[in-house]
């Protein structure tokens, strides 16, 4: 796939703490990307350096497709975590002045303003000023002005944060048309139940330094592997001497059984010992949540070496 | 620059949209008239109580030719006849404000001495302003001594020593005024865009309180953002002084009789002070747009910040020393301290007849300079403190992002 955005290298230090260490990635044309990692870890860092706000100590960042000096700033669209709106201006005027500052023609944005108004159900509220508009609708007329002037590269950096449920879907279903419209698209989260349900590929990140990279499928065969949730009341030490169980955590009379990595799913099913109380049993791999859990707080769930390959 | 452009309509726009700012675009002229008026109402009550009652008991005929004179000198008295004696004028005279007796008696003519009876309270100068009967009483003197009228005015005309101006005193009245108008009309225009431009203080840092910055910024670079609002914040200053002036401008005539003041606007000169007022407006726009950008709510200013909003109120502490000596050493000083260079010359270049080019030239060099290195600190602080939310940056801080 055609690539829009290389980082390389990328290093950046607050006082004598180095908040970014050797970050690298890129993101192709009509993929989301998704840099995940907990609080702190250098996401909003990494992308405030992609969009020019900071300037790295070491590193490139190359957009491809564009000859001139500095940032194709006309054809990113940004949506920033610490984000907000005049408040005492009316919807219409704060969207057409930020397509403005993208050279996107008045006449197009109006209309386009109207259409994604009406399709985020705030139809009829362009006239409205912001500060009468609850913070879910101004989240909305943000997100709005981060795509109206039709960016090729979308970046938006915990995008649903504060959203209501309903809300999260619309904003999902509308990333995943601009992704499939071409937009390259790099998204960070912390909310990993929604990243796992639209990426196509991710970067996770902890203490500015990178952890996983790859694709979500590579992702999750490389990393996620089986786990086994037994519902009954099991003796954790008979639970042990069961093959290729590394580990095990139990709370209540639910044992859960974090499998070896290369567990055959069904003849690991059939060698099961007969004296087990089986109540329900899932088989299924661990979530990106688990991972990211895994990573945030420095547990081992899987072995180390594992992480890093 | 383009982009500065679009900052600079929006802020336009923004704020005349803005029902808050709108109000105080009105609200200061009429404040401004309203000082006048009240001003005015004061003089007027005073100018009642001055009134004087002036009775005079005339033995020699000659109040028609008092009363001429004193309605000519345009004192406010009120002259009327009166047949009182000397010795009834006391007991009337306890009980009452601003009343004389005046006795215009043959002996009088002879001797040269009018008795004049007063209450207690009188108008200052009432007996010196009183002098001005001289003439009529001399020439009744005169003619009783059998001059002709030709005799009559050489002798009654006094000895005058004039000194000789190289220019007469209407034309030097006039060149005062020339300068006068044209510099309190830059001055007025200094005041107002100066006093607007401090808005930009809020405007840098409302718009990090309501986190728009980083928006911003992902379309233009911080430099734009800044020159944006300095622009958009000129106009905007522009725009109210031409309000204020037209509101402000037919009730300040009227007030102070200036009909004639208008043709003297626009002289030569006005370009030149216009010019001062404008390098006076670049040099606090610069400061409040950096010190803006290093605060989070306008509410928590530290000393620090207040500190800096108070340096346009600086050429203030001038006015006496300047107005008292021109060219003393307090109006050099000012001359030379870069936040003063604009009130200060404005203020010596309007009242000085001679322009002291060589301290001129130094002064808006120095100011010049100040503006190229407040503008370029300006940039620096803003850069770093429009991202930096939540709290007001120390002085300190402010200092490493200088050095940075």
């Amino acid at each position: 796939m055609d690539v829009m955005l290389t980082v390389e290298g990328l290093e950046k230090s607050f006082k004598d703490k180095k908040v970014l260490k050797n970050i690298s990635f890129e993101v192709r044309k009509g993929e989301i990307m998704a840099i995940l990692g907990p609080n702190g870890a250098g996401k909003s860092t990494t992308i405030r350096n992609i969009m020019g706000i900071m300037y790295p100590d070491k590193g490139t960042i190359t957009f491809h497709h564009y000859n001139g000096k500095g940032i194709p700033r006309n054809k990113i669209g940004f949506l920033p975590e610490e984000r907000g709106l005049y408040k005492n201006v009316n919807v219409m005027d704060i969207l057409l002045y930020l397509a403005d500052l993208k050279d996107y023609p008045l006449d197009k944005a109006r209309e386009r303003a109207l259409m994604y108004l009406k399709k985020f159900d705030l139809e009829g509220k362009d006239k409205v000023s912001i500060e009468e508009l609850s913070k879910g609708m101004g989240q909305k007329v943000q997100f709005i002005a981060s795509i109206l002037h039709e960016p090729e590269f979308l970046i938006l950096d915990e995008p649903f944060s504060g959203l209501d449920p309903v809300s999260q879907e619309m904003f999902k279903e509308e990333i995943r048309n601009l992704a499939n419209n071409g937009t390259a698209i790099l998204l960070s989260s912390h909310q990993m139940n929604l990243v796992e349900e639209m990426c196509d590929r991710l970067f996770m990140m902890q203490q500015g330094q990178k952890v996983i990279y790859g694709s979500l499928d590579e992702v999750k065969r490389k990393y996620a592997n089986f786990k086994c949730t037994i519902h009954g009341k099991n003796d954790a030490a008979r639970l042990e001497r069961i093959d290729q169980v590394r580990r095990i955590e139990q709370q209540g009379d639910a044992s859960v059984l974090y499998l070896e990595k290369d567990v055959e799913p069904l003849s690991w099913i059939k060698q099961l010992p007969d004296d087990l109380v089986i109540e329900e049993l899932k088989l299924n791999r661990i979530s990106l949540h688990e991972i990211f859990i895994d990573i945030a707080t420095n547990k081992n769930l899987m072995k180390e070496g594992e992480l890093n390959a | 620059m383009r982009n500065t452009m679009k900052v600079a309509k929006w802020e336009i726009k923004r704020n005349m949209k803005n029902k808050t700012f709108l109000i105080g675009l009105f609200l200061t002229p009429l404040l401004i008239i309203g000082f006048f008026v009240i001003g005015s109402l004061f003089d007027d009550s005073s100018d009642k109580e001055q009134t004087v009652e002036l009775y005079v008991n005339d033995e020699i005929g000659l109040l028609p030719a008092v009363e001429e004179t004193i309605s000519m000198a345009g004192f406010d008295w009120e002259v009327e006849e009166t047949d009182l004696s000397q010795d009834a004028v006391r007991s009337e005279l306890e009980e009452t404000e601003n009343t004389a007796y005046l006795f215009l008696t043959a002996q009088g003519l002879n001797e040269g001495i009018f008795p004049v009876y007063m209450s207690e309270e009188m108008p200052p100068y009432f007996l010196e302003q009183l002098q001005i009967l001289e003439t009529p009483i001399k020439s009744v003197q005169l003619a009783e001594q059998g001059l002709t009228a030709e005799e009559m005015a050489i002798v009654s005309a006094p000895i005058l020593f004039e000194q000789q101006a190289a220019e007469d005193e209407a034309k030097s009245e006039e060149s005062r005024l020339e300068r006068v108008v044209p510099g309190a009309f830059a001055g007025f225009i200094m005041l107002s865009i100066v006093f607007t431009g401090m808005a930009i203080f809020q405007s840098a840092s409302q718009e990090k309180k309501d986190k728009i910055a980083e928006i911003l910024l992902s379309s233009l670079t911080p430099a734009d953002l800044m020159q944006g609002k300095i622009i958009g914040y000129f106009v905007l200053g522009i725009i109210q002084t031409v309000i204020s002036l037209v509101i402000i401008l037919p009730v300040a005539i009227w007030r102070f009789e200036l009909q004639d003041a208008a043709k003297y606007l626009l002289a030569p000169e006005l370009l030149f002070y216009i010019l001062i007022a404008c390098m006076g407006y670049l040099l606090f726009s610069a400061i409040f747009v950096g010190i803006g950008a290093t605060m989070s709510d306008m509410t928590t200013a530290g000393n620090f910040q207040g500190f800096v909003m108070m340096l346009p109120f600086l050429p203030f502490l001038f006015i006496g020393p300047v107005v008292n000596d021109p060219s003393g050493l307090w109006a050099q000083v000012g001359t030379y301290i870069p936040f003063t260079t604009p009130g200060v010359l404005l203020l010596r270049l309007t009242i000085l007849e001679e322009w002291p080019w060589i301290e001129i030239a130094i002064g808006l060099a120095i100011l010049a300079v100040s503006i190229w290195i407040f503008m370029k600190l300006a940039g620096k602080i803003f850069k770093v403190g429009i991202l930096m939310y939540g709290k007001n940056a120390t002085p300190g801080e402010i200092w490493k992002w200088i050095r940075a």
